[in-house]
């Protein structure tokens, strides 16, 4: 006998522990039915042991407290506070009652009676008539809440006599309510059949109710119709402004909206919701903010597509009467021109705004990819991002964010060298990536600058003929060689690393990027670094521009690049020393468009010097006349065209002829070197 | 009759002059024949590249095609035109325009009566001609245009056809 | 316009009571103790609501339910049927013959109108 008591003391020990283990749980997690399920278990464990082996008390202190906890698990006692202390105390009190010898310390026994006292009292009042689960009920039912609730009767409802409307009414009647009706799926007069209902509701309800009271008005439809009920804040969102305007945008007729738009309404227009993101955020709260208002508009993209070509058809069109009215003109349809010249550049504008968005929106989490991931690689990296605000087409960028994210993987993995490595190479040990992003004509330019270990050709070159890709002798460019790094499964990285991993290749970098219809090229020195840039084709591109004229034949300069117009004498230019003219008191390179594009130069009269700039460069171009600002629709030039030095689109005027557009950052690039060439001499 | 109105067996070709010479293209990659307009030169390019012209809104590169096959320069006249083609360069569509001395018809070819084309010393000539056709007084030199604009090099076709002749 | 509802129940003293409730909630009140007779008050076509048990003699609630639909008037109008709480195959039933909605037996008059509320105004 003695023996099978000390086993049943091991065993009440075991869960009193567990009891007190499953106590310090339920502290952080209230709500969670295993731990209550535990504890119910354990004291029904001891309840019935303990009788059995003579521990009378214990059985009869665990039979109270078991059933209080059986209430708790069935949902019909909360778990508070005063039940857990309770717990505790009954807990200590069984292993005070099991490490005593006799059972009949006076001590104990005073705890035991205080003990079953307050047990049975809880029990008691529970028993009374359920007050505290009421007084839940009203508190839950007295709690104002916003419910935002969907209802789709079925098509057939009208066959059984019921309304929909009246519940649509009674709802409303619950508290302050905003009902959006959709009617667009009622078909015309025609197709329609007046049996069938095609209404569905969509209803912010603010009330001091529950999500299962509302349920209850739909009870006699709940198998015939759609209902969705959930609750979108918990505060009356009718009385914040900012809300309701929101709702007051609402067309009713609009495609249905979901609960989830609504909650980003709600929480974008909550200030305490703003003020935590923006603590929390810093400088990156404007970012995702705005991602809110990106994330808030659903159109189709086809639609998208459609808008841009009618606007770009529209801005076309729009020229060829300015010129017509240029030259027929009559003062009042000069004016409506203007006017509608004023529309459709709002108009662009508008559109441009909804269907790009800058590149920033995704550049962020590579700031986070970089840090992480330098990190754990013990690596020392910094990412600079420069030219984030231009911007692609949004179903274009989607397209982008894992390829980038790949290469700039690649970049830190393989590119960048331990900073003992960079150290003993006479390179500062914090590695650098470099993100620009520009546009050049039609495309959008991102290159990924590292100033790592470069990619060693040798390798590759060791690599394919082990792969049997290539034969010995075969004399590949370094360009070519690269190209290799584009086949399938080919790594040269001594590991594959758990960052690079295998299967996510450069080949299947290139091909996301050819299904945007953009090229990747790789350029790379040796310790030096590498460079990757990848090309992006933007679907529309609309500039305002200036069109000058240059031997009769007229070229545009995107307008935002244009830093000053001079008019100048030729003679003031003429045999200038190296091509530098001082305009304002600044020094200026200058170069004639007329030489450039092979014409024979002017001798004499005004010459027009259009000063020019990106970044901190400057140049100063030279043509003849300046004719006035126009909207260029930018087209390509084509494939036979892309080594051009300065020109990277071309635009159709008014009168039908191609217009060349200088790309401002070629030009620059392409003059500079004749600088410094021309200074070499 | 097959979909694009050919028998399996015969096709047609556009034929058109450069000089003398008749050469010919398949239907199927000219999409129109234009007059001569304004072409907007794109400076600092191959010389056979003449510019760009607008075709219904699309900026389309204009190719001087005796200039490409090693000739002497397009003489504008009258009846010089424009063969805007459509051909598969690198799995893309790529359009261009070429500018020959006249157009002349389109003509059907049964299959039997293309004989190989000419090996003559240089053998990249041939990879640019898929065949030859010989009638009652002349030859006509049936071009393989993608090999001809996959290069940006000059194509060295001048004279071919009175050197098969000979 | 006052509305005019058509109660049918087997038992008299249910429809006292409700004759009663809904006289004194201004309704127009017709009583029928089975489902055939009833069938008779509607030829008229002026009822607004039919209220009806599923346990009558001659015609049970799920017929008298499927006459009422095939009716031409009576196609859109709100009917409900007393049912007790355990019978969920007869709901289904009920709602399946072109029953709108329901009351659960043993019922106090304000659930009564309360049901009469969701399905007439």
């Amino acid at each position: 006998m003695d023996k099978l008591k000390q086993k049943f003391i091991e065993e009440a020990s075991e869960h009193v522990a567990e009891i007190e283990q499953s106590l310090l749980l339920l502290e952080n997690d209230p709500d969670n039915p295993d731990l209550i399920e535990k504890i119910f278990r354990a004291m029904h464990t001891l309840k019935g042991a303990g009788s059995m082996f003579g521990f009378e008390k214990i059985s009869d202190l665990t039979h109270n407290v078991e059933n209080i906890y059986d209430l708790i698990r069935n949902g019909k006692l909360p778990f508070t506070r005063n039940i857990a202390d309770l717990t505790l105390g009954a807990s200590d009190l069984i292993r005070l009652i099991i490490s005593e010898e006799n059972q009949s310390e006076p001590a104990t026994l005073e705890k035991y009676e205080n003990m079953k006292e307050v047990v049975s009292n809880i029990l008691s009042e529970i028993s009374k008539g359920n007050a505290t689960i009421m007084d839940e009920k009203a508190i839950d039912e007295s709690l104002m809440a916003t419910y935002y609730i969907y209802f789709k009767p079925g098509i057939n409802i009208f066959n059984n006599g019921t309304n929909p409307l009246y519940l649509v009414e009674e709802l409303a009647g619950m508290g302050k309510s905003f009902v959006l009706v959709h009617q667009e799926n009622i078909p015309d007069l025609e197709n329609l059949d007046p049996e069938y209902c095609y209404t569905s509701w969509e209803i912010v309800l603010a009330a001091e109710t529950s999500v299962k009271t509302i349920r209850e008005v739909f009870i006699f439809v709940e198998d015939s119709a759609e209902i969705e009920i959930q609750e979108l804040s918990k505060k009356d969102l009718f009385e914040n402004k900012k809300f309701l305007r929101k709702l007051e945008k609402f067309i009713p007729g609009t495609n249905e909206i979901g609960f989830d738009q609504f909650k980003v309404l709600a929480e974008s227009s909550d200030q305490s919701v703003a003020n935590k993101l923006k603590k929390a955020l810093g400088d990156d709260y404007k970012k995702t903010v705005r991602d809110y208002s990106i994330s808030s508009i659903r159109v189709a993209s086809e639609k998208l597509d459609h808008l841009m070509n009618l606007v770009s058809e529209m801005v076309t069109t729009q020229a060829r009467l300015s010129l017509y009215v240029e030259h027929e003109s009559s003062g009042e349809l000069t004016t409506i021109n203007e006017n509608i010249q004023k529309l459709s550049r709002q108009l662009r504008d508008l559109a441009f705004e909804i269907v790009l968005v800058p590149i920033d929106t995704i550049i962020i989490r590579y700031q986070r990819l970089v840090r992480d991931l330098s990190k754990e690689l013990n690596k020392m990296v910094v990412f600079q991002a420069t030219g984030t605000e231009t911007e692609l087409d949004k179903t274009v960028i989607e397209n982008l964010t894992d390829p980038l994210m790949h290469i700039i993987r690649n970049c830190i993995d393989h590119g960048i060298e331990l900073p003992d490595e960079r150290i003993s190479k006479g390179k500062p040990a914090e590695g650098k990536i470099q993100l620009n992003a520009f546009h050049s004509g039609t495309n959008v330019h991102i290159e990924i600058q590292d100033d790592g270990r470069g990619i060693d050709v040798e390798k590759i070159r060791t690599k394919a003929l082990q792969k049997g890709l290539i034969h010995d002798e075969a004399n590949l460019s370094d360009r070519q060689l690269y190209d290799l790094l584009f086949l399938p499964g080919f790594s040269t990285a001594e590991n594959v690393t758990d960052v690079s991993g295998r299967g996510v290749g450069m080949d299947v970098v290139r091909q996301k990027i050819a299904n945007i219809r953009g090229e990747i090229q790789v350029e790379s020195q040796k310790d030096l670094g590498t460079k990757i840039t990848l090309k992006i084709p933007i679907t529309l591109s609309i500039i305002d521009g200036l069109l000058v004229e240059v031997d009769k034949t007229n070229y545009i300069i995107p307008l935002i690049s244009v830093s000053k117009i001079y008019s100048i004498d030729h003679s003031a230019i003429e045999n200038k020393f190296n091509n530098y003219i001082v305009l304002d008191e600044e020094r200026i390179p200058f170069f004639y468009l007329r030489e450039e594009f092979e014409a024979a130069k002017n001798t004499e009269g005004q010459e027009q010097v259009i000063v020019i700039q990106y970044e901190n460069q400057k140049v100063g171009l030279v043509a003849d006349a300046v004719v006035g600002e126009y909207q260029a629709v930018l087209k390509p030039l084509g494939k036979h065209y892309r080594n051009q030095q300065i020109v990277s689109a071309a635009t159709i005027l008014g009168d039908g002829t191609v217009a060349l557009v200088i790309d401002t950052n070629r030009a620059i690039n392409y003059f500079s070197k004749l600088i410094t060439v021309e200074e070499s001499l | 009759m097959n979909t694009d109105g050919t028998q399996k067996d015969i096709q047609s070709y556009l034929t058109f002059k450069l000089g003398d010479e008749i050469f010919a293209a398949h239907v199927s990659k000219v999409l129109n024949i234009l007059e001569m307009m304004k072409i907007t030169k794109v400076p600092k390019a191959p010389s056979y590249m003449k510019g760009v012209i607008n075709l219904r809104g699309m900026v389309l590169p204009l190719i001087d095609t005796r200039l490409k096959f090693g000739m002497s320069e397009t003489e504008f006249t009258p009846s010089t035109c424009i063969l805007v083609l459509d051909i598969n360069l690198n799995n893309e569509s790529v359009k261009m325009g070429a500018i020959v001395d006249f157009v002349q018809e389109v003509i059907e070819i049964s299959k039997d009566k293309i004989q190989p084309p000419p090996t003559l010393g240089n053998k990249y000539k041939s990879s640019f001609i898929d065949g030859m056709v010989k009638t009652e007084d002349y030859f006509i030199m049936l071009l393989n245009l993608e090999q001809i604009f996959s290069t940006d090099e000059i194509v060295s076709l001048k004279g071919v056809t009175s050197e098969v002749a000979s | 316009m006052t509305k005019t509802i058509l109660f049918v129940d087997d038992s008299e003293s249910i429809r006292e009571i409700v004759n009663f409730t809904l006289k004194n909630e201004g309704y127009n009140v017709l009583v029928s103790d089975n489902g055939k007779n009833a069938l008779k008050h509607l030829d008229g076509g002026n009822i607004n609501l039919i209220i009806t048990d599923l346990h009558m003699p001659e015609m049970n609630g799920i017929e008298f339910i499927k006459e009422i639909r095939k009716m031409e008037n009576y196609q859109r109008t709100p009917i409900l049927f007393l049912t007790t709480e355990s019978q969920v195959d007869k709901k289904q039933e009920a709602k399946a013959a072109g029953a709108t909605g329901w009351i659960i037996k043993p019922f106090v008059p304000a659930k009564l109108l309360e049901a009469i509320s969701k399905v007439m105004r």
